[in-house]
């Protein structure tokens, strides 16, 4: 199966909480993270970022997918910017050089602001990936839309949410079967030696049946929502109840005090880039 | 009149794109609590007249629309959608596009969402209805995961929890097994008993007669042919367009002077070598379920292999281990002795054609020529091959007059062919068809079926739940069960074995009975062509032999 939900019932606090609390609270935190590039600031938010994935009592072998993917791509990223420089430009002027590193004939001077700038981050994609991650693993597929709507998006986009969730495994299985006739007629996804522009063409044969697919069925999708009413109220009602408790307002207190007290500690000048003294001292 | 749930006069429409209309003239009045089977071929007008009856015309497709139409004996003009919707529910033909909902209780509490029916009410309609239908184990499930009988069933809830009077089902058994056509055709005899009005629209209008519909509406290209009890539809319909029970087919046939040839029977040549060889197969997606357990069997050339059995037996896993698309545990394929383990799926596609059931999972390429000619590139055939494969496919499959025009742009039956041509040029020697049929018209399928086995290919497995396709064209038959093939044999010797169809929830055709009966003194299955011609066989003969129902 191409597609499984990450989402699994389980009796932790997370999933108690009400998703719309969960997703301002999430939202605050990560822009509270981006706000800062202090590695001290961002390590105790990784802390607490790997703190709630244990809280949520998440498996490696659920999550694994996500990080092979996520973990080398960062650890790239992170080394392109090192190695380039680029990046930290607007958070460090001066340079303290720290050694050379030499790979055949070329030479890098690598210094301590790149080595820290480096570090921090790492931990501020770590963190930021890590939220990112418990949303889809801890909130149940059919709470998005009427979260969305009690976030106050309209009914249309808060179905359009739902309906997401729903098409999203037939795509994938339609997509599955369309590659299967495609092998089957000598079709091979990988072409050796093809170019860049042939590679892409190379493509057609899965994109366009998908997309024929998708327009299709969308079409009957409609005339079925048609059927059953759809839009005829200017309110529609849900069938999922959330409610507000007392942990969930405490959790949008938390998530808007964390926010604004970022805000102002950037506004006095705290959170910038920072190095470790003991790092310049020789 | 207050007591008719439908009440139709000169009904015609034309969409606006169009020349022609796809409903020339309809009158006809359904009492309320009626159970009317419609029939017509593909084309000839019933999805249409389904859209009008329920608002999609004109709410969403525009055209010029005539006639009166009364619903529950009130004028439906200018009342919206969701209001209609409680008068007249319908299921569409494939469930799996119907349902809105990623789990089973929003997917049926939609409808009334949109009505802003409050919360606690909906709760209570959502479960009662889940109850009514016996699914309510299956409340919290996603949709996506559920077997294709379920998602009928839910999709039937989301209706059904509107409380519409009439209820409208579009092709119901199109892609179901038969264990699963019991279990909607016993769904829509409680509907009807429960009061509602049920307008079923259905090509297997055999398998429909079973629950004794109380009237027929019969539609030939976009017009009324017939409307009233069954008896008149038998004389009416015509015996090569809807699949009648054998016993009314033949006799038609007969009175009609139809009486042509059904292609020949290949023979089958067991002693030649294998083209594809399944040694001790073993397979499953996941450790905890194996799905194909111990598959021995051989594909030779003249075999039309006819794979039989319910849903989730393995069947469609079988056939893809024929072109290494699945590639076993334990055990092994060879593909003319090559085993699928140490090749690609493109080296073995020069050996197996497979065509998948929908072509527009397929067809990508500008022009139907390009299409047919993608396979034999891929194999990397020489241009000159590969030009002449395309020509002679295009003509086996009838279609060089289109072979400048886009594939997207055909008919779906064109659509159909263009897929067979396209793996054609590829010249295989096996050819395995996925359900090719489901949701097809008798005519065209018959059609269908007839051209393929005429076809140059050294052997045809294929997959069906239509047991009158495996007595017309099999030579063979695999019955698979639970992951194992539990019988291989000419039909003759497989589908007499009571014990066995009814392992498989196989249900004997009308077709399969007659020639159950009469295999002592024929010794073979015929088709229905080939029983109107026997002289031998009085009208008298056969519908003695029909008369006994099978318990």
């Amino acid at each position: 199966m191409l597609v499984t939900w990450a989402y699994k019932p389980r009796n932790t606090l997370i999933q108690r909480l009400d998703p719309r609390a969960r997703l301002i609270f999430t939202a605050c935190a990560m822009l509270a993270v981006i706000l800062v590039w202090d590695l001290r600031w961002l390590l105790a938010w990784l802390a607490f970022a790997l703190l709630t994935y244990r809280a949520a009592r998440l498996t490696w072998k659920e999550t694994r997918r996500f990080w092979l993917v996520v973990l080398p791509l960062i650890t790239f990223l992170v080394l392109i910017t090192a190695l380039t420089g680029r990046g930290g430009e607007e958070a460090y002027q001066t340079t303290h050089p720290l050694f050379t590193l030499a790979i055949g004939p070329w030479r890098w001077v690598i210094s301590v602001e790149q080595v820290v700038f480096a570090a921090a981050q790492f931990a501020r994609m770590l963190t930021l990936a890590t939220l990112g991650l418990l949303i889809p693993f801890t909130i149940h597929p059919a709470h998005y839309g009427v979260a969305f709507r009690g976030l106050g998006l309209n009914d249309k986009f808060a179905v359009a949410t739902d309906l997401a969730f729903r098409l999203v495994p037939s795509v994938a299985r339609d997509f599955q079967t369309t590659l299967d006739a495609q092998r089957a007629r000598g079709y091979e996804l990988e072409r050796k030696g093809a170019g860049l522009i042939r590679q892409i063409r190379n493509l057609a044969p899965l994109i366009v049946p998908v997309t024929i697919q998708a327009i299709l069925n969308g079409e009957d999708i409609i005339d079925a929502m048609d059927l059953r009413a759809f839009g005829a109220k200017p309110r529609r009602t849900w069938l999922v109840e959330l409610r507000y408790r007392p942990a969930d307002y405490a959790l949008i207190a938390l998530g808007l005090l964390v926010l604004g007290g970022t805000l102002a500690a950037k506004a006095a000048g705290y959170g910038a880039f920072w190095v470790p003294p003991a790092l310049l001292g020789g | 009149m207050a007591d008719a749930a439908l009440e139709v006069q000169r009904l015609a429409f034309r969409y606006r794109q169009s020349s022609r209309p796809a409903l020339r003239e309809a009158s006809f009045r359904v009492p309320r609590g009626a159970l009317v089977l419609v029939a017509g071929a593909s084309g000839s007008g019933k999805t249409t007249l389904l859209r009008i009856l329920n608002g999609l015309i004109p709410h969403a497709y525009r055209g010029h629309l005539q006639g009166s139409l009364r619903i529950l004996g009130r004028d439906p003009t200018g009342v919206p959608l969701a209001q209609r919707s409680q008068w007249v529910g319908t299921v569409l033909q494939d469930p799996e596009r119907q349902i809105i909902g990623a789990y089973v209780r929003n997917d049926v509490a939609f409808g009334l969402e949109n009505l802003a029916v409050p919360r606690a009410e909906m709760r209570r309609r959502v479960d009662a209805v889940l109850q009514a239908l016996d699914i309510a184990h299956l409340r919290d499930r996603e949709t996506y995961a559920l077997s294709g009988g379920e998602k009928q069933k839910v999709a039937v809830a989301g209706t059904l929890v509107m409380e519409p009077e009439v209820l409208l089902l579009d092709e119901p058994l199109a892609n179901l097994d038969p264990a699963g056509v019991d279990e909607a055709l016993a769904l829509v005899r409680r509907l009807v008993a429960a009061g509602k009005t049920v307008l079923l629209i259905e090509h297997r209008v055999e398998e429909v007669l079973r629950i004794n519909p109380d009237l027929v509406l019969f539609l030939e290209d976009g017009a009324q042919r017939y409307f009233g009890p069954v008896e008149g539809f038998l004389q009416v319909a015509h015996p090569q367009e809807v699949k009648l029970p054998a016993g009314v087919a033949v006799r038609r046939l007969r009175a009609l002077g139809l009486l042509g040839e059904p292609p020949p029977r290949r023979a089958r040549q067991p002693e030649a070598e294998p083209l594809v060889a399944l040694e001790r197969v073993s397979f499953g997606y996941t450790e905890a379920r194996p799905v194909l357990r111990g598959i021995s069997a051989a594909i030779y050339p003249g075999d039309v292999i006819a794979v039989l059995g319910p849903n989730g037996a393995g069947k469609t896993t079988l056939v893809r281990h024929l072109i290494g698309l699945a590639k076993p545990w334990q055990g092994r394929v060879l593909v003319q002795g090559r085993d699928t383990r140490d090749a690609s799926v493109a080296q073995m596609a020069r050996t197996v054609g497979f065509v998948f059931q929908n072509p527009r999972h397929m067809l990508f390429a500008p022009t139907v020529w390009e299409e047919f000619a993608f396979g034999p590139r891929n194999l990397d055939f020489p241009e000159a091959r590969v030009q002449a494969n395309v020509e002679r496919s295009l003509r086996i499959v009838d279609l060089e007059a289109y072979a400048q025009t886009s594939p997207l742009a055909l008919s779906f039956g064109q659509q159909r062919r263009a897929a067979i041509g396209a793996v054609l040029s590829m010249e295989p020697s096996v050819l395995v068809l996925d359900e090719p049929t489901a949701g097809q018209d008798y005519r065209h399928y018959i059609a269908f079926m007839d051209a393929i086995v005429q076809m140059p290919f050294a052997a045809i497995v294929f997959i069906t739940h239509d047991l009158d396709l495996a007595v017309r064209y099999a030579n063979r038959v695999w019955l698979v069960h639970q992951g194992q093939i539990i019988a291989d044999g000419p039909p003759e010797e497989v589908l007499t074995q009571d014990a066995l169809l009814e392992k498989c929830h196989l249900r004997p055709t009308s077709l399969l009975r007659l020639n159950r009966r009469w295999l002592p003194r024929v010794g073979r299955f015929l088709t229905l062509e080939e029983w109107a011609r026997r002289p031998d066989v009085s009208l008298a003969d056969l519908e003695a032999s029909l008369s006994v129902e099978p318990p």
